[in-house]
C-alpha cells in the first residue's frame, strides 16, 4: 500500500507565537498570534481558511485557555464563508492532523487548511502532577505504588534500553547540549539566550532515575501554527512550498500501561511508521539533510533515531556522539533545538523546522543542501505520525 | 504535603476482584487465557493475545526477575511526596515472558537495585480489603 498523496501537498506558510514559561496572554490568543502569523508567512487572509485541523490530547478542558479547539476557531476566528472540514485528532500526534489536513485537500474538501497545537502551562495545575485518592482501571496496579507520572514509564523503558545495550546515561549529555547549541541559533527557542555543557546536564538534578531534568522538554505556553495547501496553489505564494513526500502514524501493540515499556513492542511500532515514511517517499535516512526527532523526553530521540534506520538497533547513545548530529555534522538531529530545548509544543516544533530546512528558511540554523527532512513525532512508545518533507514534489 | 495514608487504593471492580481477593489471602493470583494458555495483566475483559472470554485467576508462583526500574525523585504523586526518592520496578514473572508487574521493592535500597535480580512476592497490607503484592530480594 502506497499513500497516493506524495507531492500533492505542501506546507504554504508557518507562524509561532511568543514562547514563554508563563503567559498573561489568553492561549486563544496566542493561537490567533500563531494562525495570523502563518497565513502571513504565506500571504493569505483569515477568510480563505476552508479546513482547521489539530490534535488535542486529554480533552479540551476550558476551551481557549487550557488548549484550543477546533471549535474555539470556528466560533472566534474569520474563517472563509465556504469552511467545510475540520478535525479534532486525539491519537497519533501533531502530524496526525497534518496528515488528515493534507488528505482533506487531496479529496477537495479543502483549498486551505490551518494546523495548529497550543500548549498551556498553568502555575496552579503544575505539569503531571498525580492528584488521584483512588486508582481506577489499570492504573490500580500501578499508582498504589507510586508509579503513575508519563516520565515514570518513559524512565523503565529507559533504563532497560540501558541495561540491554550497556549504554550509559551520560552519553545523553551529548544530544541535549546538541539540542541547546541549536536552540541558542532559534530566536524562537525558549533557551535561546541560555548556554548548557556536559557539566550542566550531567549535575541536573533527576527527575525519575535515569531521566534528570535536561531530559524532559521544557513546558511553555505557546502556539504554532502551519497552512497547508495544494502543491499547484502553494507555488503562487509568498514562500516556497515544503512538499509533504510521505506521512505514516502507528502506535505500539501490548501496551499494558499508559505507554508500552517493552522495547521489542515500540521498536517494532516505529519500525513500521519509518518504513512506510521511507517506502511511499522513497527515500531513506541517508537522504534526510536534517531529521527532527522527537524529543519530550530525550530518550524517544534514541529510538527513533533506531527505528527509522539512521542507526542500528542499540547504538543511538553511541551515534549521537563526536558532533554527528550537529548542523554540520553528518546526520544533524533537531536542528532546532527540539522540545528539550526550543519547549514543549507536541512537534510542531519539529515539523516546522523540517519545512522551513528543506525550504531553505532555516536562517543561522540551516543545513547546507537540505533537500529532505523528516519529522517524527510523539514515541514508539506511546503514540507517533511522521512527515518527510522535500523542496521539490 | 500528603502522607502515606493519603495515597490511592484500587478501585476493585469485577473485573479485577479476584486478584485483589487472592492477594488479600497472600496468594499472587494472574488472568490465565483457558484458551491460548496467555496470562493478561492487567486483567482484560477478552484475552490480549486471542480474544477468547475464557479467563480465570491462576496462582502463579510468585517468582521473578527485576526487568526494570526507576528512582523517583519529584513530589507528583500524592501520598508519596514524603517517601522521595523511592524505588518502583517492574518484575518479570518466571511464567511468561514480559508478564510484567509493579513493584516497591521492599527492604532494597535504591543503590542495591540491579536489572535481573531475583525476587519473590510478599504482600504490604493497605487495609482490611487490600494486601498489596510487593516483591522482595529472593534468597541467594
Amino acid at each position: 500500500m502506497t499513500w497516493a498523496g506524495k507531492g500533492k501537498v505542501a506546507v504554504a506558510g508557518i507562524g509561532f507565537s511568543a514562547l514563554t514559561r508563563r503567559s498573561e496572554q489568553h492561549l486563544g490568543k496566542l493561537a490567533f498570534d500563531a494562525a495570523n502569523a502563518a497565513l502571513a508567512d504565506a500571504g493569505l487572509e483569515t477568510s480563505q481558511v476552508d479546513g482547521l485541523a489539530t490534535y488535542i490530547m486529554g480533552g479540551t478542558g476550558r476551551d481557549g485557555v487550557d488548549s484550543v479547539s477546533a471549535d474555539y476557531f470556528l466560533k472566534h476566528y474569520t474563517l472563509s464563508p465556504e469552511f467545510r472540514w475540520y478535525a479534532e485528532l486525539q491519537q497519533g500526534m501533531i502530524a496526525s492532523a497534518v496528515i488528515e489536513g493534507a488528505n482533506a485537500i487531496i479529496s477537495g474538501m479543502a483549498n486551505y487548511v490551518l494546523v495548529w497545537r497550543a500548549m498551556h502551562n498553568p502555575p496552579d495545575r503544575p505539569y503531571t502532577q498525580v492528584t488521584a485518592r483512588t486508582a481506577q482501571g489499570d492504573s490500580q496496579f500501578s499508582l498504589p505504588y507510586g508509579q503513575s507520572a508519563v516520565y515514570q514509564w518513559h524512565a523503565m523503558a529507559y533504563q532497560r534500553y540501558l541495561h540491554e545495550y550497556g549504554a550509559k546515561r551520560e552519553s545523553m549529555a551529548a544530544l541535549a547540549v546538541n539540542s541547546r547549541r541549536n536552540a541558542n541559533m532559534n530566536e524562537r527557542a525558549y533557551f535561546r539566550d541560555t548556554p548548557m555543557t556536559e557539566e550542566d546536564y550531567l549535575n541536573s538534578r533527576f527527575i525519575a532515575e535515569p531521566l534528570c531534568l535536561f531530559d524532559c522538554d521544557i513546558p511553555i505556553e505557546g502556539c504554532a501554527a502551519f497552512v497547508l495547501t495544494s502543491a499547484e496553489r502553494a507555488r503562487d505564494l509568498k514562500n516556497p512550498p515544503a512538499y509533504i513526500a510521505s506521512v505514516a502514524q502507528n502506535t505500539a501493540r501490548n501496551r499494558p500501561a499508559m505507554i508500552s515499556y517493552i522495547l521489542d513492542d515500540y521498536m517494532a511500532c516505529g519500525a513500521t511508521l519509518a518504513g512506510q515514511l521511507w517506502d511511499d517517499c522513497g527515500l531513506g535516512p541517508e537522504d534526510m539533510g536534517a531529521a527532527q526527532l522527537y524529543d519530550g523526553f530525550s530518550p524517544s530521540t534514541y529510538y527513533w533515531l533506531e527505528a527509522a534506520g539512521f542507526c542500528p538497533q542499540g547504538e543511538a547513545h553511541a551515534f549521537v556522539q563526536d558532533g554527528r548530529i550537529a548542523i554540520e555534522g553528518e546526520m544533524p538531529v533537531n536542528t532546532f533545538g527540539g522540545s528539550l530545548s526550543e519547549g514543549r509544543l507536541h512537534g510542531m516544533g519539529h515539523l516546522a523546522e523540517a519545512a522551513l530546512q528543506v525550504t531553505g528558511r532555516a536562517g543561522p540554523r540551516q543545513v547546507a543542501d537540505c533537500e529532505a527532512s523528516c519529522a517524527i513525532d510523539g514515541s514508539p512508545l506511546l503514540r507517533g505520525s511522521g512527515v518527510v518533507f522535500t523542496s521539490e514534489p | 504535603m500528603t502522607t502515606e495514608r493519603d495515597r490511592a487504593l484500587p478501585a476493585v471492580t469485577d473485573l479485577t476482584r479476584p486478584f485483589w481477593e487472592a492477594a488479600n489471602e497472600g496468594r499472587l493470583a494472574i488472568q490465565g487465557c483457558q484458551a491460548c494458555g496467555y496470562y493478561n495483566h492487567p486483567p482484560r475483559p477478552l484475552c490480549d493475545r486471542c480474544q477468547s472470554g475464557d479467563l480465570r485467576f491462576e496462582e502463579v508462583s510468585g517468582d521473578g526477575t527485576v526487568w526494570s526500574f526507576t528512582v523517583m525523585h519529584q513530589k507528583s504523586i500524592a501520598g508519596f511526596q514524603d517517601s522521595v526518592p523511592y524505588v518502583t520496578a517492574l518484575v518479570e514473572l518466571d511464567e511468561q515472558k514480559h508478564l510484567l508487574l509493579v513493584t516497591n521493592l521492599p527492604g532494597v535500597s535504591a543503590e542495591n537495585v540491579k536489572v535481573g535480580m531475583r525476587v519473590k512476592v510478599s504482600f504490604e497490607r493497605l487495609s482490611d480489603e487490600i494486601a498489596l503484592p510487593q516483591f522482595v530480594a529472593a534468597a541467594s
